[in-house]
C-alpha cells in the first residue's frame, strides 16, 4: 500500500520574489497596517493586557497547592505520605504527629512543599485518599527573590483559598 | 540434611523436607500458602482458616495447611475454584469490621491484610450496615499500642505471652463479632520481650509507640545487622532512612531469624538500642576543650603517643575482631600494653536465661580469643605505670566516675576514640569520633562462641572514621582488609578453612578448642 503523494508547487521562484526587495516591502505593509490599527484603537489588540487583565483559569488548571479542611476547619490531611511517595520530584516534606481532634489518629505537624522543586504534575492530588491536597488555587505565578519563601509551610497551604466553587471543581471545568 | 518427601502441588511433583507442615515446607520452595494465625515460633493454632488447602482424594478433602504435616504422595490443591472461594470468603469475613484506616496505620506496606487482599480477594465490600465499633489506641504497656478494630483475632499476641514470655497478660474476650484482644483486668503488658508482639501481629492491631508515625514502612531501607546490646549477638534488621536534607537515621530494629542464636525474637532493650546509634554521638573531634578537625586531633594524638612512656591501650569489648586485630597491631608498633578491662559493662543478675545476658558487650569472647587481658588487676597495674591512655571506645565511666582511679586519670594524658559523647570522652585530653556498629562492617563472637559477620548499614552525612582507619593513622600497620582477613584466619582455625564469602548466614560455630577461651 503506497502513501498518497501530493505534489506542492514550490513558491518563491518568480522574478519578483527572487529580488526579495518587493517582498520585504509587502511584509512591511502588513506590519504598518497592524501598527496603525492598534495605534488608533488599542481595544482591538490581539494580545491580552497582562497583568491588568488576568487570564481565565479552568478548574482543571494545576496551579499552586493548598491543603483543604473539613467544614469545622480541621485539616483533612492525615499524613499518610501518599503524596510524598508519589511525588516524582520529592518536593513534599511531611512530619507526622498525634492527632487530638478526634477526626483520625494522625495529622501532619509539618507539611512543606518546595515550589522551586515542584513540577506541577498533580500526582500528589491524584494520590491523596482524603482529597486533602488540591491544586485549585488558580495561582499560576509563584515568584520570589529568595529560596526560603518558595518553601510553603502547612499554615500557608491551609490558608490559601481555592479559586473555584466545590461544584465547579468536581465537574473539572467541563 | 533432613529427609525429603515427594508430593504433588496442583498436580506438579515437588520435593520438600519431611517433618514440616505444608506452610513451612512450601515456603522453602517458593510456594505461598496464605495464613494469619500460624507462626513457626508459636505453633499452629488453626483459628484463621486462611490456610485451608484441598487434598485430592483425601478424607477430609479440606485441611488447614498449618496443621498438616507433609507426607509422601500427598496431592495438595491450592488453586481450585473451591480453595479460591474459601480464601476470598475468609478475607471478606476478616474485612467486614476492619476500619480500613490504612492511611493512618503504621503497618501499611507490610500488612498481611493488604497483601492478601491484593493476591486473594480483590472484591468490593458488601457490608451495608454500620461496622462494630471497638476500642482504638489502647496503651497495653511496654510501648505496645492496640487497635481492636484492626485485629483479625489470630491470637498470635495471646500465644506469645503464654508460650514465650509465660506472663500471660493477654486474652481474647467476648464472642463472634464482639470478640477482641484485651488485657486481663488490672494488668498491663509487663515483660522484657513485649514489643515482639508488634512484629508478630500480621495486621496493624499492635503497633509500637516508639515507632508510631515516625516513618512509613516503604521508605525504610532494611539492612542486616547484629545487635551489640549484649553478648547474645541477636540478629536484627536495621531499618533506616535518609530523609531529604537530613542525616541517615535508624528508625527501628527488628529481629531477624537465626535459629542458632536468637530465633525469631529480640528483647525490648536491644530493640530500642537504636536510639543510642542516633543520639548522644560524639560529632567532632576535640583537643582539650577546643573543637578541631579529626585530622588535627589524630596528628596531635600520634605525637603524644610517640612521646608516651609505657603507653596503655584500652580496647572495648564491643569492637569487632578486625578492629581488635588492627589495634593490637598498633600496640605492637608503639610498644603499648593492651587491656580489655571493661567490668562496667557487665550487669550481674540481669540475665533471664532466654536472650538477655549479663554481659552488655558484643564481643568479649573475641577479646579472649585474641588473648587480650581483661582482668582489673592487669589494667590497674598498667594504669599506675603509664602516662598516656588511649581508649578505643572503652568507656571507663560507664557506671559513673570511678573514684579509685580519679587521681591517676587526672594526672595522665587520655586519648578517647569514642562513638559517643560520654563523661569519659569529655574528660579526655583528645577526643576523636569513630563509627559505631551500624556504620561499619565486621565480625563478632557471641557468648556461645558463634562468629557472626555483619555489613555496614548506615552511612552518615559526615561519616566518622572507622577504628581500623584510626589505628592506621595513629601508626598501626594492619589496616588493609585483605591483610586483616589473613590475620583473622591465622588466629581462628575454623575461619581459615573457608572463604570469606562463605561464612554461613547463621554464623560460624567455633570449635570447642577455640570456644574454651571464652570465659565471659
Amino acid at each position: 500500500m503506497s502513501a498518497k503523494v501530493k505534489i506542492i508547487e514550490r513558491k518563491g521562484v518568480s522574478y519578483n520574489e527572487k529580488l526579495f526587495l518587493v517582498e520585504v516591502f509587502k511584509g512591511m505593509r502588513v506590519t504598518l497596517g497592524h501598527f496603525m490599527r492598534n495605534f488608533l484603537d488599542n481595544s482591538k489588540l490581539y494580545v491580552r493586557h497582562y497583568p491588568e487583565v488576568q487570564p481565565e483559569i479552568s478548574p482543571r488548571w494545576r496551579g499552586r497547592h493548598r491543603l483543604t479542611t473539613h467544614e469545622d476547619g480541621t485539616v483533612k490531611c492525615v499524613a499518610c505520605f501518599m503524596c510524598a511517595t508519589n511525588c516524582p520530584s520529592h518536593c513534599i516534606m511531611i512530619e507526622a504527629g498525634e492527632r487530638l481532634d478526634g477526626k483520625s489518629e494522625k495529622m501532619p505537624i509539618r507539611f512543606d512543599i518546595d515550589l522551586l522543586e515542584c513540577i506541577y504534575c498533580g500526582y500528589c492530588v491524584e494520590a491523596c485518599p482524603m482529597d486533602a491536597i488540591r491544586m485549585d488555587t488558580g495561582i499560576y505565578s509563584s515568584t520570589s527573590s529568595d529560596r526560603q519563601s518558595m518553601l510553603k509551610g502547612i499554615d500557608e497551604l491551609l490558608t490559601t483559598p481555592g479559586a473555584f466553587t466545590e461544584e465547579d471543581y468536581k465537574k473539572g471545568g467541563v | 540434611m533432613a529427609e525429603m518427601v515427594k508430593l504433588f502441588v496442583n498436580g506438579q511433583e515437588v520435593e520438600v523436607e519431611s517433618g514440616k507442615n505444608l506452610i513451612d515446607a512450601f515456603e522453602v520452595i517458593g510456594i505461598e500458602i496464605p495464613h494469619f494465625c500460624y507462626h513457626p515460633a508459636l505453633g499452629s493454632d488453626g483459628n484463621c482458616r486462611m490456610c485451608l488447602v484441598g487434598i485430592e482424594d483425601g478424607r477430609p478433602p479440606l485441611v488447614p495447611a498449618c496443621k498438616t504435616p507433609v507426607s509422601e504422595g500427598l496431592k495438595v490443591q491450592l488453586d481450585t475454584e473451591k480453595i479460591k472461594k474459601i480464601q476470598h470468603d475468609v478475607m471478606e469475613l476478616e474485612l467486614i469490621n476492619h476500619p480500613i484506616d490504612c492511611p493512618v496505620c503504621d503497618q501499611a506496606g507490610e500488612c498481611k491484610l493488604q497483601d492478601y487482599y491484593m493476591s486473594y480477594d480483590h472484591q468490593a465490600s458488601r457490608m451495608r450496615v454500620p461496622q462494630v465499633v471497638k476500642e482504638k489506641k489502647m496503651d497495653l504497656g511496654c510501648g505496645v499500642i492496640h487497635d481492636q478494630e484492626r485485629c483479625v483475632l489470630c491470637a498470635r499476641c495471646v500465644r506469645f505471652t503464654r508460650l514465650i514470655t509465660k506472663t500471660g497478660e493477654l486474652g481474647i474476650i467476648n464472642r463472634s463479632d464482639d470478640a477482641r484482644v484485651a488485657l486481663f483486668p488490672g494488668r498491663s503488658l509487663d515483660n522484657r520481650y513485649a514489643l515482639n508482639i508488634v512484629d508478630l501481629c500480621p495486621v496493624g492491631a499492635m503497633t509500637s509507640k516508639d515507632f508510631r508515625f515516625k516513618q512509613r514502612a516503604w521508605f525504610l531501607k532494611r539492612d542486616k545487622g547484629i545487635c551489640h546490646g549484649c553478648s547474645m549477638g541477636c540478629n536484627i534488621f536495621i531499618d533506616h532512612n535518609r530523609e531529604k536534607y537530613k542525616d541517615d537515621l535508624i528508625y527501628r530494629f527488628r529481629p531477624r531469624l537465626n535459629p542458632e542464636v536468637n530465633g525469631y525474637f529480640i528483647c525490648d532493650e536491644g530493640r530500642l538500642g537504636y536510639h543510642r546509634e542516633n543520639e548522644g554521638r560524639l560529632i567532632s573531634a576535640r583537643i582539650g576543650t577546643e573543637e578541631s578537625s579529626a585530622d588535627q586531633a589524630l596528628q596531635t594524638a600520634r605525637r603524644r603517643m610517640e612521646g608516651a612512656d609505657k603507653l596503655l591501650i584500652l580496647l572495648s569489648p564491643n569492637c569487632s575482631l578486625e578492629q581488635m586485630l588492627a589495634i593490637q597491631a598498633l600496640a605492637a608498633t608503639t610498644g603499648a600494653t593492651v587491656s580489655g578491662f571493661s567490668d562496667g559493662s557487665i550487669k550481674n543478675g540481669d540475665a533471664d536465661g532466654y536472650l538477655i545476658q549479663d554481659d552488655k558487650s558484643a564481643n568479649r569472647a573475641g577479646l579472649a580469643l585474641l588473648g587480650v587481658n581483661t582482668s582489673p588487676e592487669f589494667f590497674e597495674s598498667a594504669l599506675q605505670r603509664t602516662d598516656t591512655l588511649v581508649s578505643f571506645n572503652n568507656d571507663l565511666f560507664i557506671t559513673g566516675p570511678n573514684q579509685a582511679w580519679a587521681k591517676k586519670l587526672g594526672e595522665i594524658q587520655i586519648i578517647a576514640i569514642s562513638t559517643h559523647d560520654t563523661l569519659f570522652s569529655r574528660q579526655a585530653g583528645i577526643a576523636i569520633p569513630t563509627a559505631s556498629y551500624t556504620e561499619y562492617a565486621g565480625s563478632v563472637i557471641n557468648k556461645d562462641g558463634i562468629l557472626q559477620t555483619f555489613g555496614q548499614a548506615v552511612c552518615k552525612n559526615s561519616a566518622p572514621l572507622d577504628m581500623i582507619r584510626i589505628a592506621g593513622l595513629l601508626g598501626g600497620t594492619l589496616t588493609d582488609p585483605e591483610a586483616l582477613m589473613q590475620a583473622m584466619k591465622r588466629k581462628i582455625p575454623a575461619f581459615a578453612a573457608i572463604e570469606t564469602d562463605q561464612i554461613p548466614e547463621k554464623g560460624l560455630k567455633l570449635s570447642h578448642n577455640e570456644a574454651a577461651h571464652v570465659t565471659a
